[in-house]
């Protein structure tokens, strides 16, 4: 390899003087060129000077919750810091961080910052995370997510009011898993960090996860970020990735779930069969596959016999590959756009749903003008639309630029799972998007002929209660 | 049998160890810090510094603390000072001729969820709804005062306090800034004008005080053999958010009746088939004045501390 690389670098000033000369020449002298491309190839991989993301680790997201004083992003630096003296990282100063102007001036971040860096093990991107509204529409428009979170807690302070409120969150939006960096010991004596550590105990239990078991790391991020006391410092920073890395579990990727492909259109062609095409959502898919189609109130079992990707047949595809899957004795009449093809017994069609959803203010394309219960909108998900009937438990109305939890009830049943994401639409209007949270018990008869009913109906009914 | 012996030290360590941690962690819930932090509530380093103060003697430091809480309240609220609040709450509270709608505002929404922010807007709320029955002059069939953050501050909360004095220990207590940013204390002159109140999202029981994230005050004419809709048409305003009342005469409708500006030409929110002023008319309502907060909406260019940049500027730096 080193005669190689040796060789090449002896090559490289007479090449270059070649590809001078060619140049000049190009127009005149033809013939010289099928000599020279193999080796400008060569040349061109040594100023190929655009990174590539190498996938070698399993990827993880974390984000740091706490008070805005506590030290959340000098964290996030001292994080960038070590772990770049190991070269996992490019290092961020706090400035880079907090990365809006008007931040700046406020010194406190407001936006979603997206930090990343790697450990030994994984590669993590690191979100910070600003307000609980904020927070909350993110993770339900889908622009963020973490799979476990940072808490930060100064020594000096303690446990603030808020930082309740803060783990109330975290609760929310389902991170199982949060490890405790005490900040800032460097200004705190060891009495006042072992209660803080006995608090943030009391309190992580009080709010329903497992208290004692957590890790809790003890450090400061500014001396790390400095460089200095290196016992509280880098390797506090170095202890908290350890714990990071074994605390918080890998997330489960798309490819490893099993497969469903939600039907997009479906081709009759003659002396073969039925073809479904579609983007495979998850999973992989692979010739012979047993699969169940459901959707439009129909479930229909078969098998794959075949998968095609722009016109070849392809041993297995993968999710996120749009495809085409042959499938045997069914007829085209039989399927539908917004059916879903998946393996036996994974998905189910549903039409009472609960649902976690940010409705779009007007300037982000939204209405101007508030909703209330009862108000019928158009559901999009995967290839599906399904008008659905909109019932709002804990508020009287929901404001243009507010999450709410809403309850759906769709004319028809639809594949619906927890977690899948879906547009609410209004005429030529998009109020909003969601994520199912909950699947309830499918409507009655009785409950489906209500749904059909007026205003005028429903108030005769209450009014004979 | 490796197994076994392995599992027995373990055994053994963990006696070893809880004998040893044992006396240790209950040292530490007993200490002096702890049962003040947990009794006074103060940040571990001003209890930390009462003791030292003290000798350890838990009631002088105690008392200690509670005499600098204001000081230090006020310290803490000065260095903040400069920080943009732009979270926080609007509560309202009325009866059926007096009405007081105030806004205080924090840095983060996590704090417009704690309880001690909720009292304290409360206590705010109280104190206007308080001055609107004792201190208002009439004139006209309804007496309007407006109150800006410094008016505020100096009104007297319940127990003789001042709201700002209350604030100032509030700041101290969660570390943020918080700004009692206004308040609008309005009173009935005649007994045929009513007042209603109502803030967004609303407590599921109904109830003369309530805060949300917008928040609106009524004042009304209605004939008393008709449903009272004061609430509802409050609703209406927090959700569509009116510019005015409107003059059938003078203002015409928007074209789009999602643009709508006038009060009696919007669609009515909880029925869209009818117009406001349909609505009006059915329940024999005239519509005097109303006023609508929203949280947050103050223009941030009256914000001290944060200086508009131009636009150019605002693109290089990103």
């Amino acid at each position: 390899m080193a005669t190689f690389s040796l060789a090449k670098s002896l090559v490289n000033p007479a090449l270059k003087l070649v590809l001078k000369h060619n140049q000049c020449s190009y127009l005149v002298n033809t013939t010289g060129l099928p000599v020279l491309t193999p080796l400008s190839i060569v040349l061109r991989r040594n100023y190929a000077e655009k990174q590539v993301f190498e996938r070698t680790k399993p990827h993880c997201n974390v984000g740091t919750i706490g008070h805005v004083d506590h030290g959340k992003t000098t964290l996030t630096a001292a994080i960038t810091k070590v772990l770049s003296d190991l070269n996992l990282a490019q290092k961020k100063g706090y400035t880079d961080i907090d990365n809006a102007p008007e931040e700046k001036a406020r010194g406190i971040t407001i936006n979603v910052a997206h930090v990343e860096y790697q450990t030994e093990q994984r590669h993590y991107g690191h979100t910070d995370c600003p307000g609980h509204a904020d927070y909350i529409k993110n993770m339900i428009t889908g622009t963020a997510q973490m799979d476990g979170a940072i808490l930060v807690v100064a020594a000096t302070d303690g446990v603030m009011p808020q930082t309740r409120e803060h783990l109330l969150l975290a609760k929310q939006i389902g991170i199982q898993h949060v490890v405790v960096f005490i900040n800032k010991v460097d200004a705190a004596d060891e009495e006042m960090v072992e209660l803080v550590e006995m608090e943030i105990r009391e309190l992580m239990t009080e709010m329903g996860y497992d208290g004692d078991n957590t890790p809790v790391i003890k450090g400061s991020a500014l001396c790390a970020l400095e460089g200095k006391n290196p016992e509280i410092g880098s390797e506090a920073i170095t202890k908290l990735l350890q714990e990071v890395d074994a605390f918080i579990p890998t997330p489960v990727r798309e490819l490893d779930k099993p497969f469903l492909l939600p039907v997009e259109s479906v081709h009759s062609i003659p002396g073969r069969g039925t073809v479904v095409t579609g983007r495979l959502h998850r999973g992989v898919l692979k010739k012979g596959t047993e699969c169940e189609i459901v959707g439009h109130g129909k479930v229909m079992k078969t098998t794959v016999t075949g998968v095609e990707m722009f016109h070849k047949t392809l041993e297995e595809a993968q999710a996120g590959d749009q495809l085409g899957a042959l499938v045997r004795s069914i007829k085209r009449e039989q399927i539908k756009r917004g059916m879903v093809m998946a393996k036996p017994g994974t998905v189910k069609a549903h039409d009472n749903l609960e649902a976690a959803v940010y409705i779009l203010s007007k300037e982000e394309g939204g209405r101007s003008k508030p909703f209330t219960s009862f108000i019928q909108l158009q559901m999009f998900s995967m290839t599906w639309d399904c008008a659905t009937q909109v019932n709002i438990p804990e508020k009287e109305m929901v404001m243009p630029g507010e999450d709410a939890t809403l309850h759906l009830r769709l004319l028809k049943p639809m594949v619906c799972e927890a977690g899948q994401r879906f547009t609410l639409r209004l005429g030529d209007l998009t109020l909003g998007t969601g994520v199912i949270t909950k699947i309830n018990k499918n409507l009655s008869e009785d409950d489906r002929i209500k749904l059909l009913e007026g205003k005028k109906a429903r108030e005769k009914a209450a009014a004979k209660k | 049998m490796k197994q076994k012996v392995k599992s027995y030290s373990k055994m053994i360590f963990q006696l070893v160890r809880s004998l040893h941690t044992g006396p240790v962690c209950r040292a530490a819930e007993s200490s002096l810090l702890a049962k003040l932090r947990k009794k006074t509530g103060y940040t571990i380093a001003n209890c930390k510094k009462a003791l030292e103060m003290h000798n350890n003697d838990t009631d002088k430091a105690e008392a200690w603390l509670n005499e600098q809480a204001q000081a230090m309240g006020w310290a803490k609220a000065t260095k903040l000072a400069g920080r943009t609040a732009l979270q926080g709450l609007v509560a309202v509270k009325f009866d059926k001729n007096h009405g007081a709608l105030v806004e205080l505002n924090c840095e983060t929404d996590f704090v417009a969820k704690n309880d001690k922010f909720h009292k304290m807007i409360e206590d705010a709320t109280l104190a206007c709804f308080k001055f609107a029955h004792t201190h208002m002059q009439s004139k006209g069939p309804v007496t309007k005062m407006e109150l800006d953050s410094e008016q505020l501050g100096n009104l007297a909360s319940e127990g003789g306090k001042k709201l700002s004095e209350t604030l100032a220990l509030f700041i101290g207590s969660v570390g943020e800034n918080a700004v009692l940013r206004r308040a609008e204390c309005w009173k009935a002159n005649s007994n045929d004008v009513k007042i209603a109140g109502y803030t967004h999202p609303a407590p599921t029981v109904a109830g003369d005080y309530s805060a949300g994230k917008y928040g609106a005050l009524l004042a009304y004419k209605q004939a008393n053999d008709h449903e009272d809709i004061g609430k509802q048409l409050c609703q209406h305003i927090v959700g569509c958010a009116p510019r005015k009342i409107g003059d059938k005469e003078a203002d015409k409708p928007a074209k789009n009746t999602d643009d709508e500006t006038c009060l009696i030409f919007q669609e009515y929110l909880l029925d869209p088939s009818y117009t406001v002023e349909e609505i009006l008319q059915q329940n024999k309502v005239e519509v005097i004045d109303y006023v609508r907060f929203s949280c947050g909406e103050s223009v941030e260019a009256n914000m001290p501390g944060v200086e508009k940049q131009p636009l150019d500027t605002v693109q290089t730096m990103q």
